[in-house]
């Protein structure tokens, strides 16, 4: 578990590697029940001009909140997250992980007050595009 | 033969969009309530394994129960593609925006988590259309913006979460 009050900023957080099978995607619209077609029929994502199925934003987050609590501990918590899809990945894809805390800070608007982490996350694809940044705060416990 | 989009999405011109924005929808309940089962199948999609959704005893300890994972948010209220009634589902309302395009690509999301949300809880949102761009010409095709903003509450009122998501709306570049 990571302790707020000894963590120093800026700080790299490992790096997290992740293949996105067919299975993978498949299993994306199994999941979150969003049955847009580009999520699970070929033919459909390539008449949109896309190579493959892709997976959805909720699989995007998920990964970016695993890079995170996954490094802080299962007593922390994602209390936001910002991202933006720049690029979509698709089956056979491998997903890459590269985050760090960029701040940290205390909000004492709230009884008892938080303890947070900003962590800047990049979702990037194995030729190294950019597919998803993220902004994501984390709370921890205390 | 590839699947048509099984969601309701509907059609207009971008004076019909515009005349979405600023209204707040119907509330939509969830038709179940936050479970084990979709829990865990969605940290067996993304392989995460935090106890807080695979371990009864630590989430019940740190939570008040299996955790929902932050990430699933928008699929708590996501229909499923078929229902008894044979209708086309009712789906988030950035889909239900009549415009031109023949489909759609999510663009940016935004969402908050005040409380965590724990298995047994019975999700409601209210949507409501932020703004809807000009029509703008990307790589991927012709097509609006359109901006939404979604409040989630449990059965006791509270709200446990906010999504601001960007959708893009168009027709592909090439077809007719």
């Amino acid at each position: 578990m990571i302790s707020w009050d000894e963590i120093s900023v800026p700080r790299e957080l490992p790096e997290v590697i992740d293949e996105i099978t067919y299975q993978r995607v498949v299993m994306n619209s199994g999941s979150t029940w969003d049955y847009f077609p580009g999520h699970f029929d070929p033919a459909y994502a390539e008449s949109q001009g896309h190579p493959a199925i892709f997976v959805n934003t909720m699989h995007l987050a998920g990964f970016a909140d695993r890079i995170a609590t996954d490094w802080a501990g299962p007593s922390s918590r994602v209390v936001r997250r910002k991202m933006r899809l720049t690029g979509s990945i698709y089956a056979g894809d491998t997903m890459v992980g590269r985050g760090r805390v960029v701040a940290k800070h205390c909000d004492t608007t709230v009884d008892p007050p938080r303890r947070l982490l900003d962590l800047q996350i990049e979702v990037v694809n194995q030729r190294g595009e950019l597919c998803c940044p993220v902004e994501l705060t984390l709370q921890l416990p205390g | 033969m590839s699947t048509p989009i099984s969601y309701q999405l509907a059609f207009g011109t971008y004076e019909d969009a515009l005349r979405m924005v600023g209204v707040p929808s119907e509330p939509r309940t969830a038709g179940t309530v936050v479970s084990a089962a979709r829990i865990q199948m969605f940290a067996a999609t993304v392989q995460d394994g935090n106890p807080s959704y695979w371990d009864p005893d630590f989430a019940r300890q740190t939570w008040g129960g299996l955790v929902a994972p932050p990430g699933l948010l928008m699929g708590w209220l996501t229909p499923l593609p078929w229902e008894p009634s044979g209708r086309p589902p009712v789906s988030a309302i950035a889909i239900r925006v009549p415009l031109p395009g023949t489909t759609f690509i999510n663009a940016a999301n935004e969402a908050e988590f005040p409380l965590p949300i724990v298995e047994g809880d019975r999700l409601t949102v209210v949507e409501e259309v932020v703004s809807v761009s000009p029509e703008k010409q990307t790589k991927l095709g012709v097509g609006h913006f359109i901006e939404t903003m979604d409040t989630f509450t449990r059965q006791d009122g509270a709200v446990v979460a906010t999504n601001r998501n960007t959708l893009f709306r168009f027709t592909p570049a090439g077809s007719s």
